[in-house]
């Protein structure tokens, strides 16, 4: 299986969440059988809409852990992104960040790096972590695929946290569909070679640029109230009795 | 099942309809709209949001509309009623994720309070130009249901009557008002929760391990469960078989995509006659037929009186549901009637629809208007008036030359030949 | 059946005004009434106008063609919505504000200084209210008491009694 799967099966089980209140949404379409033996329910929606899938799916039942595993975070989905993390919307985003659209060859994204992709780009790329940091996420992290252990103790983590937190995971190729391939083998490992973990690094400085190590480890964990306390404690204001506040576990009832 | 009393503000109003859309909203029991303002629907979200607090619904502003109606998507599969609101730009937003909530089935209702299009258009004036965006506006084959509801009063009812379809058929619902009806103050009743019938969701409640998510009933429509009920769901915009699972067999795929967006095609056409809901007035000896909805209706019926008082036998036909399309209904009348005469606010969409149905056998004019304001009931009255006097079959839709567009052209534009 | 048009700027309760007409006629005297709005993407201070339409049986064409009471509370707006208004028609102008025309038509002419009753009563923001008061009086389309309920209805609680009195205020100006 996949090793970010495997990292997040793990961290499911480390987390002590459960199971059957887990949804993930996806743009990815994951084969029927991991889900299945992931045990939990599985969205694949459109390209990029997870966050805001997820967003109507919390709100919908706010006991509902929402788990989003994107693939297109900062383009189609920047906008989910940026927000979610300013209302602190609970949920915790993997973000799997393979440089390229692997199935359309060359088309880099906006996290390519000049060194990376076959055929190169000259714009400047994203910094995951401290893109979502700056936005108001709760926990932000990045490991490579082959960080299992690191990445499993992030994903418990992040999963026991009460906000928006993402994940940044560097792996090659978005298709779990297929099996990796040897190239995408090789590149998986030249990340993982390449990288130094820096715990509580400031997103400033954690910028992949080509030629300089690729620093992972676990950058943010904060507490902020979250988009359903927030929601909670502005309407009670102004409605007191007359307010039903928003259930769940994060609904303070 | 009836309404909760919770949801439902009893009473006698007098509102618009973009508030007595948000107060039928509530009363339907819907408990989620993501949103995003855009003008003239803002005040039937601002309604809601006002309100929904107080009967444990919740109201978001999202980012943008596309965030707005993906977040409706996953709401209804949360387990709860939802809708959300727009207009003009916010609607053409929203078209990709329709099609997933055609795909995936989630029951959702969208208020699309028409304004003058394309582009940014005419804000804060009438129009309604999105009618075949509504039918076709996502890409590939799906159904949808429209309602076009002419008063506040309507807004309020047929808001429930979208639920309740929606949550029947499993499939996007659209209101397809307008900036006339949503910002029109009339009397509106609010009714007891015990005397609105609303519809509950098609839950499924055999064994756990049988459940198949897209396994139809009788009538096409699958049942549904709640994401997070351990149904451990597999639910993907891709062509998929009752499990739920994507067809990836390459020598299967083109059969058996097949089965799946038949059914969704099939849902709504094999169950149309249920569906549609028409009001019609003065057929038993009607020599032409006004065919018109929303607003457009209620300018038409002074268009009617006026031909009326000249002795013509008009008949008027009102398209309360205008997807799916009363086909039936359209060629039944086209064999007894000389002519249909259609106002609508655009250059011609359902008037088309009426042409195909009526097969040739009766004439076709089309009063058409810009967007920006409704049409006036002397080019209504003047056309039925020629449409009844027309001996020839002309096989086209023929275009009258309305007050507005002779000034258009007399002052504008000259194609050159 | 009586169409009337109200017109002024944004910010003088045009459209409120409408709102409260509507509202006497169809919830508080049981007849049927349709309510329209217009203005400009500038809210105050922009042309602004509602009509209402007001009938003894369910209102089916909702717009004003010809008006039977035109209610002029700026030059713009009476400008604007002179023509439209019947031979036998009525206009009622806050004479502070609106210069008319000769007299056309059978039409009957009646001013009142709203804004400045308003004023005199403390503030210019119940201008609307004064003349409402007044168009109840002279137009006898809705009775007093639907207007008041409805008056009463559509402020915030504590301005009710000022809004009463200013209401009074125009219905018992001199009628000429």
């Amino acid at each position: 299986m996949n090793p970010i799967i495997t990292a997040f099966a793990n961290g499911i089980k480390k987390s002590g969440v459960e199971l059957s209140n887990m949804v993930l949404v996806s743009d990815i379409p994951f084969e029927p059988e991991i889900i299945k033996e992931l045990g939990v329910d599985f969205f694949h929606i459109t390209r990029g809409r997870a966050i805001a899938f997820g967003t109507g799916l919390k709100l919908g039942n706010p006991d509902l852990k929402i788990v989003a595993f994107i693939g297109d975070l900062m383009t189609l989905g920047g906008n989910h992104l940026v927000h979610s993390g300013r209302r602190n919307m609970e949920m915790l985003v993997i973000c799997v960040n393979n440089f390229v659209y692997r199935e359309i060859a060359g088309t880099p994204a906006p996290s390519v790096s000049p060194g990376f992709s076959a055929f190169s780009t000259f714009e400047k790329p994203f910094n995951a972590p401290h893109l979502a940091n700056s936005c108001g996420a709760v926990f932000t992290a990045r490991w490579t695929a082959l960080h299992t252990n690191d990445l499993t103790n992030s994903i418990a983590n992040a999963l026991d946290k009460r906000g928006f937190s993402v994940i940044e995971v560097l792996s090659p190729g978005p298709n779990f569909y297929k099996d990796i391939n040897q190239i995408d083998s090789e590149l998986l490992d030249f990340y993982y070679k390449n990288s130094v973990t820096k715990n509580n690094e400031d997103t400033r400085n954690v910028e992949i640029t080509p030629g300089e190590k690729i620093i992972t480890g676990e950058f943010t964990d904060k507490e902020k109230p979250t988009f359903i306390d927030t929601y909670n404690a502005q309407l009670s204001k102004i409605l007191g009795d007359k307010f039903i506040p928003h259930g769940g576990q994060s609904g303070g009832d | 099942m009836k309404a909760n009393p919770r949801d439902v503000n009893t009473g006698t109003y007098y509102m618009d309809g973009d508030v007595a859309a948000g107060h039928g909203a509530l009363a339907a029991g819907c408990r989620f709209i993501g949103g995003y303002p855009i003008t003239p629907s803002t005040e039937a979200a601002e309604t809601f949001a006002r309100i929904a607090p107080k009967a444990g619904a919740v109201f978001i502003q999202m980012e943008d509309e596309l965030g707005s109606i993906a977040s409706v998507m996953g709401a209804s599969w949360s387990g709860v009623k939802t809708m959300t609101i727009t207009s003009g730009p916010g609607y053409s937003l929203m078209m990709e994720i329709i099609g997933l909530g055609a795909m995936i089935e989630a029951p959702f209702v969208i208020l699309n309070i028409q304004r003058g299009g394309p582009s940014t258009g005419v804000p804060t004036k009438t129009g309604q130009a999105d009618m075949m965006q509504s039918r076709w506006g996502s890409h590939g084959d799906y159904e949808i249901i429209a309602i076009s509801p002419d008063s506040p009063q309507e807004l309020f009812d047929y808001t429930i009557k979208a639920f309740n379809l929606s949550e029947k058929y499993r499939c996007p619902v659209m209101i397809m008002s307008d900036e006339c009806v949503g910002h029109m103050s009339e009397k509106v009743v609010i009714p007891p929760a015990e005397e609105i019938e609303i519809e509950p969701r098609r839950f499924y409640n055999g064994p756990k391990e049988k459940y198949l998510p897209f396994k139809p009933d009788q009538d096409l429509v699958p049942k549904m469960v709640k994401a997070g009920d351990g149904y451990n769901l597999y639910i993907t915009g891709l062509v998929h078989d009752e499990r739920g699972y994507p067809i990836t067999n390459q020598k299967e795929k083109g059969k058996r995509q097949q089965f799946p967006t038949r059914r969704l095609v099939d849902k709504i056409r094999l169950n149309a006659d249920k569906i549609i809901e028409l009001n019609e007035e003065g057929m038993d000896d009607a020599e032409v037929v006004v065919v018109s909805y929303g607003i457009s209706y209620r300018v038409a019926i002074r268009g009617i009186e006026k031909a009326r008082e000249k002795g013509i036998k008009v008949g008027n036909l009102r398209l309360i549901t205008v997807w799916p399309f009363p086909d039936k209904k359209i060629t039944e009348l086209a064999s007894k009637v000389k002519a249909f005469v259609v106002p609508e606010i655009n250059y011609g969409q359902i008037v088309f629809e009426v042409e195909r149905c009526s097969h040739g056998q009766a004439n076709v004019v089309l009063i058409p208007h810009g967007g920006a304001g409704v049409h006036n009931p002397d080019d209504i009255a003047e056309a039925i008036e020629y449409a009844v006097k027309e001996k020839k079959k002309i096989r086209k839709v023929i275009e009258w030359k309305t007050r507005l567009e002779k000034f258009v052209f007399e002052g504008g534009y000259k194609l050159n030949k | 059946m009586a169409e009337i048009r109200f017109a002024g700027y944004g910010g003088q309760g045009i459209i409120r005004s409408g709102i409260i007409v509507g509202k006497g006629a169809s919830i508080y005297d049981n007849k049927f009434s349709t309510m329209n709005q217009s203005f400009g993407p500038e809210a105050r201070g922009g042309a602004c106008s509602s009509q209402v339409v007001l009938s003894d049986t369910k209102v089916l064409y909702p717009y004003v063609t010809v008006s039977d009471v035109l209610v002029a509370m700026s030059q713009e707006g009476y400008d604007m919505f002179e023509p439209e208004l019947s031979d036998k028609g009525i206009l009622l102008v806050d004479e502070d504000l609106v210069k008319i025309n000769p007299p056309r038509g059978k039409i009957k002419i009646l001013s009142i200084p709203s804004t400045r009753i308003a004023e005199e009563l403390g503030n210019r923001i119940f201008a609307n209210v004064v003349m409402l008061g007044f168009f109840t009086a002279i137009t006898k389309l809705v009775s007093k008491e639907g207007m008041e309920k409805a008056v009463a209805d559509s402020v915030p609680s504590r301005f009710i009694n000022l809004n009463l009195k200013a209401f009074q205020a125009g219905y018992d100006y001199k009628k000429e």
